[in-house]
């Protein structure tokens, strides 16, 4: 539904996004990540049809949002960042006006109204002032506008910044539920809005995309290679017997106490060791007492990759 | 063009639920109304000229012009530059309206409250007719330049509110090119090379405004202001354009 090709975008000196290629298709729900200031944004306002861009292009539909921008326009919703709203109309006269602009026919814009706010449990602020309505209302005002037109495409930047933690749970299952017929790319700088909400995910960082993948892939790629174990041994009998197994490549003893060790193992990523640990802890007659491949947390994975092309960087 | 009347009806609401509309109007009708009383009772005097009070009222004085360059950027100057300091000028261009329709909404927004302030100008007409027979052609020329003079001057406020993001930026930036437009209807009595007075004179929005109040319409003057409302309005897009790029 959504293709990036080599899309760029500098202000000034400063190249905000670079050289960025990638797909969303039909039905995905994929995480857009990355610090602050990695370039979420200006990309999403570049699918928008918002920013223009430097070069690259991106198409939304078959419809280039530069050539085609106002076809495209119409197979998105969209939430801005800090979801700006006016302040002096009403709920029902703000998503009025907007069913007007998008095209929503005459006939069905009242319907239409009811439909998105008791999709996004906002109906009883219908007739409050937008400038009176809570955070939260007033998140949920921005995703039922983005619904208004049944757009395949929704896009939304940050959707949860700024509610607490009910409202963040309330919206992303209100996201989660939308996915069932819409393509979705949302933005987040929270990991675990990603791991709860996508399928997939792409890391932005300083404006270059450093992984995209499903959220699964994410984690194993990184927790690939680590084991930990504990046994009922010494420590010299334990490394001993865990180092001549094919396939590990360094041995680490965490804690030792009470006749228990506990280690890491460093592994070759291409293999699968777990069984060839069992098998060399019973014939040396070790009891081997807990086995687990390293969960790595989408924390961790991400500090991982934004930090190692940091380090890449300071490299002449 | 569905997207431009979406807008103007949106900010047409918008002047009034905010207090804007009604203090504007207000503050108009009572500037107006006691400059009307005054022209008639000017002219009630005895020995009085015999001008006819709408005339002087459109146009036969430097207040007409005065009400204009104050009125024009106090209705214009909210309507981009609210937009752009809030961030809703991006729910606005995401949406499947052109620049052009953007501009061109809240330019007929503007337009709207601006007819507004002047309707019940027509109540005057009544007043005099009850006293005195009242020539149609000067009120319907008085009101044609009224509005033709009002759309060059609303399209240059649309310029400035979307060049800036803060509304007394626009404000004072609109005021600045009115009262230069009108200091440019001055130049033709200040040269003397008669092929410059000729084109300068083109410009003189004074005397056009004279003219249509005496029931005169000349097209030069509907051209100028007609072709100097859609210089500014694509001005106005430039602007609106040019923001996308920053």
């Amino acid at each position: 539904m959504i293709e990036a090709r080599e899309l760029t975008r500098t202000f000034g000196q400063t190249e905000a996004v670079s050289r960025l290629t990638f797909r969303v298709d039909k039905g995905d729900i994929v995480g857009f990540l990355g610090p602050n200031g990695a370039g979420k944004t200006t990309t999403l306002r570049m699918i928008t049809g918002f920013l223009p861009p430097s070069a690259g292009d991106v198409v939304v539909g078959g419809r280039s949002a530069q050539e085609d921008s106002k076809a495209a326009r119409r197979l998105i919703g969209y939430l801005p960042e800090n979801n700006p709203l006016y302040e002096d109309l009403r709920v029902r006269e703000y998503l009025a006006f907007r069913a007007e602009l998008k095209g929503v026919p005459r006939r069905d814009r009242t319907r239409r109204i009811g439909e998105v706010l008791e999709a996004c449990d906002a109906l009883e602020v219908r007739d409050r002032l937008i400038g009176a309505c809570s955070k939260g209302f007033r998140q949920r005002v921005g995703i039922a506008d983005a619904l208004l037109a049944d757009p395949p495409v929704l896009i939304l930047d940050e959707p949860t910044v700024g509610l607490d933690p009910a409202q963040i749970a309330q919206t992303r299952t209100l996201i989660k539920g939308l996915s069932r017929d819409h393509t979705v790319l949302l933005s987040t700088h929270i990991l675990p809005e990603v791991e709860a909400i996508c399928t997939r995910a792409l890391i932005l960082h300083r404006g270059r995309l450093l992984f995209d993948g499903s959220v699964e892939g994410l984690r194993k790629g990184l927790s690939g290679g680590q084991l930990t174990c504990t046994l009922r041994a010494a420590r010299a009998d334990a490394e001993a017997c865990l180092a001549e197994i094919p396939g590990v490549t360094q041995v680490r003893t965490v804690m030792e106490s009470g006749g228990e060790t506990r280690l890491e193992l460093e592994t070759d990523p291409a293999l699968d060791v777990r069984e060839a640990v069992v098998r060399a802890c019973a014939v040396r007659g070790l009891a081997l007492l807990e086995l687990a491949a390293r969960q790595i947390s989408l924390e961790e994975a991400f500090l991982s990759i934004t930090t190692d092309e940091a380090a890449g960087e300071a490299v002449p | 063009m569905s997207g431009a009347w979406a807008i103007a009806k949106k900010e047409l609401r918008s002047y009034f639920l905010a207090p804007l509309a009604y203090v504007v109007i207000t503050a108009f009708l009572l500037l107006n109304g006691f400059f009307f009383y005054a022209i008639l009772a000017v002219l009630s005097q005895p020995g009085a000229s015999s001008a006819s009070p709408m005339s002087l009222l459109f146009g036969g004085t430097v207040f007409f012009w005065v009400f204009l360059i104050v009125t024009v950027p106090v209705i214009t100057m909210r309507l981009g530059a609210e937009e752009l300091k809030s961030g809703t000028v991006e729910t606005l261009l995401t949406a499947p309206v052109t620049d052009f329709e953007v501009v061109l909404g809240k330019f007929l927004g503007a337009l709207s409250l601006y007819i507004a302030a002047w309707l019940p100008t027509g109540l005057y007409v009544w007043a005099v007719s009850v006293y005195s027979e009242v020539d149609p052609g000067p009120v319907l020329g008085g009101y044609l330049g009224t509005v033709l003079v009002g759309l060059f001057f609303l399209s240059v406020g649309i310029f400035t509110t979307f060049v800036s993001k803060n509304q007394v930026v626009a404000a004072i930036l609109a005021f600045a090119l009115l009262l230069l437009l009108l200091l440019l209807s001055l130049i033709s009595y200040l040269i003397t090379d008669p092929i410059w007075k000729e084109v300068f004179s083109y410009m003189d929005l004074y005397a056009a405004m004279q003219a249509f109040s005496r029931g005169m319409v000349d097209t030069r003057p509907v051209l100028y202001c007609l072709s100097g409302t859609a210089f500014f309005l694509a001005l106005a897009y430039q602007a609106l354009q040019t923001r996308r790029w920053r």
